[in-house]
């Protein structure tokens, strides 16, 4: 026993790139995979984690000086480096017990089926990751990993919930049946919706404008390349540096965006045979029953609503980050926001108009708990060396999917110190979630009593 | 080899999941083909080098490249079909 915790604590020593790989090479086996498959996913795993590091590594170097120089010419402290949802999953899948999320998940959502208690298959298992992200944060501020698996398997439930619900709506808003939204990023919907119930009442509002026209012209500006140069001008010019200074921080800040995804890629590839694993399973097991299949948000992306409220946030998130007081992150590689025009996109049933209010209305929630989560992901990336930080520098993202109810259920423990704060915010979300929920499932009601009507009218 | 693009929000997440698995079932056709994820902001610039595009959103727009169904690889259902559709595709592309 104690040769086999020597070498786990051996293997967990030589850090991130290395053990989690390991723990893939067995994970695939277990799930059938040939030797030779399954060792070349561990080493992609590895490549993706060392080619992170180096990015990160490069981006904070870049950042860091400006965000000094900033300080000390505007007086405008922002140390927290915005890393985005790619360092984020980078810093999560290092967690030593990262990979148990996978069997949990499945466990949680058999059950569930078996019960009866949803309809929906979560087949995104790369948002895994989410769940190994909130689990971080428990451990965090309870040090107990136990309590950490059990609020991911509350949010395992609530995803589950909160899809069956949705099903209707995205249907109809995406016109492709059988599918929903199983990721956490919807949950902000929840908090959004009281806000939009008044909004609703406003005359004027729900008016509609076509989006695809404004988004042709303004989409260049969210392609990563672009939008990475615009704001390393700005950042170079909020630091007072030099011309040349300005457009090598520009060139670099564009490097750095444009670099996330082609090296997040390596994650997918390295992951994927297990999750079509899993699917295949569950396919397989459930084979007599049709399920709603839980996806991850981009099958809603055909919407030009969304991708202009994206637009709109940059530079609202940008503006609010400057002047907001309690917030000590600079938005960077997270500022594309989908987690915020997203729930907006489906609490509105996309209406343009209100789903910018909403998006100006709750961009400060991002940068407040971006800033809230700073401590724990920094301190996971330094332990596990997932991520090459210099001392004293944190690491964060300003666009934590779900942040209210992640928030919530992660810092609600802080009950025990005293802290109300996150007991009030859990509350608040429940409450918010359930009136949703209320308003959802009359949608479904609504509609179906709709096509009885059209139904007996065509009879006649 | 010819190029099919299949893209999603980041190009990162959904898409590079459609890729890996469509990828894995050319090559157990024997299909010369090779299936990249992009983003879907910049789906435009990939249509003159791509023989097909694999959309997993409703897509009521004209592309000058047969569109295949994305959610079918996603979800397992109509999975034969749209495969056969992009194997013929990529078999008559010059």
């Amino acid at each position: 026993m104690e040769v086999l915790s020597n070498i786990v604590n051996f293997l967990l020593s030589l850090g991130a790139s290395i053990f989690v790989p390991i723990i893939i090479i067995i994970a695939g086996l277990i799930v059938k995979m040939k030797l030779k498959d399954a060792i070349s996913s561990g080493v992609t795993l590895g490549v993706a984690f060392t080619g992170m590091s180096m990015l990160i590594d490069f981006m904070t170097g870049a950042i860091s000086p400006a965000a000094e120089a900033m300080l000390s010419n505007t007086g405008i402290s922002l140390p927290i480096i915005d890393g985005g949802w790619t360092t984020m999953s980078t810093i999560s899948w290092s967690w030593p017990y990262a990979f148990l999320m996978f069997p949990l998940l499945i466990v949680v959502n058999i059950i569930m089926l078996v019960l009866k208690k949803t309809n929906t298959f979560n087949a995104d298992l790369w948002n895994v990751w989410g769940k190994i992200f909130t689990a971080v944060a428990v451990v965090g501020i309870t040090k107990s990993v136990l309590l950490a698996f059990v609020v991911a398997t509350i949010q395992i439930i609530v995803e589950l919930k909160c899809a069956d619900y949705h099903q209707h709506r995205i249907e109809k808003l995406s016109g492709i049946p059988g599918v929903t939204c199983t990721h956490k990023m919807v949950f902000l919907a929840a908090v959004m919706y009281p806000v939009d119930l008044v909004l609703r009442k406003i005359p004027g509002l729900n008016k509609n404008f076509n989006a695809e026209v404004l988004k042709e012209k303004l989409g260049i500006f969210a392609e990563n390349h672009i939008l990475g140069f615009i704001l390393g001008l700005i950042f170079g010019i909020l630091a007072r540096y030099e011309i040349g200074e300005t457009l090598t921080l520009a060139i670099k800040c564009s490097a750095s965006l444009t670099l996330f995804p082609v090296i997040t890629k390596y994650f997918m590839q390295a992951l994927s045979p297990i999750s079509d694993a899993v699917s295949e399973y569950m396919n397989e097991k459930f084979k007599d029953r049709t399920l709603v299949v839980g996806l991850d948000w981009p099958f809603l992306g055909g919407s030009n609503e969304i991708w202009l409220a994206i637009i709109w946030s940059v530079p609202v998130t940008l503006i609010f980050s400057l002047f907001l007081p309690g917030n000590e992150i600079l938005p960077f590689a997270g500022i594309i926001n989908i987690a915020l025009a997203v729930p907006a996109f489906l609490v509105t049933g996309g209406n343009i108009i209100r789903m910018l209010i909403l998006c100006t209305v709750f961009a400060p929630v991002f940068l407040w708990i971006g800033t809230a989560f700073a401590p724990f992901m920094t301190d996971l990336a330094n332990q596990t060396g997932a991520v090459a930080l210099g001392a004293g520098q944190m690491i964060s993202n300003s666009s934590i999917d779900g942040p209210v109810f992640t928030y919530a259920f992660s810092h609600v423990f802080k009950v025990l110190q005293g802290d109300y704060i996150p007991l009030i915010v859990l509350v608040v979300w429940v409450v918010g979630f359930l009136l949703y929920r209320r308003d959802l499932l009359s949608e479904v009601k609504a509609d179906e009593a709709n096509d009885m009507d059209i139904a007996d009218t065509e009879s006649f | 080899m010819k190029k099919i693009i299949v893209a999603c929000g980041s190009g990162v997440a959904t898409s590079q999941t459609v890729a890996s698995k469509v990828n894995r079932l050319l090559k157990e056709n024997n299909v010369d083909a090779q299936v990249e994820a992009v983003d879907l902001k910049s789906v435009e610039r990939h249509m003159d080098s791509s023989v097909a595009y694999i959309t997993i959103t409703k897509t009521t727009k004209e592309y000058p490249i047969p569109v295949i169904n994305g959610i079918a690889f996603l979800t397992g259902v109509g999975m034969d079909k749209e495969l056969k559709k992009l194997i013929d595709i990529v078999k008559s592309a010059k």
